[in-house]
């Protein structure tokens, strides 16, 4: 457990240090602050308005950092050859890797704790409610979608390269609700295997969208937080796609020469 | 080796093989060596010869094609021989956002060492490579140097059974050279098995009980480093014979020079013998030059034969 412990508090000091994130929260901050100048809403409007691009953007960031910090964890090791000195080290293939995305989990929940921050504040300045139970649902889920987005780029970095991993796990995050309304609209209207075929997409791709509160957080007025069953079965299907895509890097990564 | 102990390094019929698309490049072919505990070997050969695969093979970073390598008796690669193992990449850059102190509370964890050990061997450590009072600074600020230093930190906190070097002395300056001597004199000397690849083969020289000679993956040559350097050592003596040369002088196959002869032999007891066979054959000697060769001239000599045979 040290061991893990050990390798993810590289990745979060990386993180931390390498100022990246501090860049996205000033840009976001920037926007944010913006939008609360607006001054053609009314107080509600204003904080539903504000509520609804301050967590878009809160989500948005977060995805894209940890789609990056991810696909460059392992690419990086082997480029800048660091991997060696740290794996002649006892640790096993799998410690090292799951050190690695405890880590990326670690800078994202730091990156979704900034921007809290950010929210909070905003609201506090506009007078507005926070809905905590909502909100904090909000953050729970949008830590699990960064457990399977982090899994998948691991897996990705593998497979391809840095570019593409970072490519296609941002496409995959910006197209999944896209995808998933298009399979729904789609599914009366093909045959048998067609069907079959959106079927089985649906159970290959994880559905970001189930992860996705930030309309129920926006409208709280109208939704209560999740029933404690409906966020274990969406913890239970997240951790389903995080420990897959984590296995499938770890045979990918297993018997990889160095 | 005491009887009954594990070679601490087992090689046996070691092939390597790199595939780029449909072609296969061997880049071992078939060595077989062993390191006894205690001993200092060096891996001596030119660019590409297939010394850091080897290297790269005994922590199991590669995987062998064919052959066995095993370390204290376990399989390379395993977590438990790599307890027991401190190691230098031949190339390696460390992470440039963190701190030298922070590098090595980071691979001495990895090690099993508890913080109250981190904080006392880190500061000794830092100043036994030359890095004292650097623990704060953050490495992008560090030199090759400096990150070799560190390099050697990380493999030796722990203070392994056995150190595996890959380019000892790369990117040291000679102070920086001088020290990483003196560190390994000390672990050599309180019983740490070293092995270790350099192309400063005067370090070799200087370190070694042991060479290995690897020429495009296959071994040239092994042999103890006295062994090695003793035929290495050549005495040329300048004399002159009354008359005509005495046959048993001419069958050591003198060059005649301008003023008399010249008689080269190789080590101390063919020096001896020459000298002895002169003054029992009235043989004046003149001179007495002795013209040491390297360990670095044996090598070239070696690879360029080897590779003048497979031509």
């Amino acid at each position: 457990m040290r061991q893990i412990w050990l390798i993810a508090r590289g990745v979060l000091l990386e993180a931390v240090r390498r100022k990246e994130i501090y860049a996205v929260v000033l840009l976001s901050l920037l926007l944010i602050g913006g939008i609360m100048t607006v001054n053609f809403f009314n107080l509600e409007g204003v904080s539903k308005f504000y509520r609804e691009t301050a967590l878009k953007i809160m989500s948005v960031a977060t995805a894209i950092t940890t789609v990056v910090l991810a696909s460059r964890q392992l690419p990086r090791e082997f480029s800048n050859r660091t991997i060696y000195p740290l794996l002649a080290k006892p640790i096993s293939r799998w410690t090292f890797l799951v050190g690695k995305l405890l880590g990326v989990l670690l800078a994202a929940a730091f990156c979704l704790a900034l921007f809290m921050l950010v929210f909070v504040g905003g609201s506090a300045y506009l007078g507005a409610s926070v809905p905590w139970g909502l909100t904090l649902q909000f953050i729970y889920l949008q830590m699990i979608m960064m457990l399977i987005l982090a899994g998948m780029s691991f897996w990705l970095s593998l497979l391809l390269n840095l570019d593409a991993a970072i490519t296609i796990g941002v496409l995959f995050y910006a197209t999944s609700a896209v995808i998933t309304s298009a399979t729904t609209f789609l599914y009366d209207l093909v045959s048998d295997f067609g069907r079959l075929c959106l079927l089985a997409l649906t159970y290959i791709l994880p559905q970001l969208t189930l992860f996705d509160l930030s309309a129920k957080t926006v409208h709280s007025e109208a939704w209560s937080p999740l029933p404690l069953t409906t966020m274990l079965q969406l913890t239970g299907y997240g951790l389903v796609y995080g420990i897959l895509y984590a296995s499938l890097s770890y045979i990918s990564f297993r018997r990889r020469p160095l | 080796m005491p009887p009954g102990s594990i070679p601490v390094i087992e090689v046996q019929d070691l092939v390597v093989e790199y595939r780029n698309g449909r072609q296969t490049h061997r880049a071992v072919q078939g060595i077989s060596f062993t390191v006894d505990p205690g001993e200092c070997v060096g891996f001596i050969g030119a660019n590409g010869a297939g010394k850091s695969t080897t290297m790269k093979t005994l922590m199991g970073f590669v995987f062998p094609a064919s052959g066995t390598v095993r370390m204290f008796g376990e399989a390379a690669g395993s977590v438990e021989s790599r307890r027991r193992l401190g190691y230098l990449p031949e190339v390696a850059l460390y992470y440039p956002f963190m701190k030298a102190r922070e590098l090595l509370e980071l691979y001495g964890g990895l090690q099993g060492l508890t913080r109250a050990d981190l904080k006392q061997r880190i500061p000794s450590l830092l100043e036994e490579v030359g890095l004292g009072g650097k623990g704060n600074q953050l490495l992008k600020n560090f030199s090759k140097g400096m990150q070799q230093r560190l390099g050697i930190a990380q493999a030796i906190i722990a203070k392994p059974e056995a150190l595996i070097f890959d380019e000892l002395s790369s990117g040291l300056d000679p102070l920086g050279r001088h020290d990483l001597r003196q560190v390994l004199l000390r672990l050599k000397s309180e019983g740490t098995t070293i092995f270790f690849s350099s192309h400063e083969l005067s370090e070799v020289e200087s370190l070694c009980d042991r060479v290995i000679m690897i020429n495009e993956g296959v071994i040239v040559a092994r042999a103890a480093v006295a062994d090695l350097m003793e035929p290495l050592n050549v005495f040329e003596v300048g004399f002159t014979a009354s008359g005509e040369l005495p046959a048993e002088i001419a069958a050591l196959g003198p060059k005649q020079g301008n003023a008399g002869w010249t008689l080269e032999s190789s080590g101390q007891a063919q020096y001896a013998d020459a000298v002895a066979k002169l003054a029992r054959n009235g043989c004046s000697i003149l001179s007495t030059e002795s013209k040491r060769r390297s360990l670095e001239d044996y090598f070239i000599d070696l690879v360029r034969n080897s590779a003048g045979t497979r031509q």
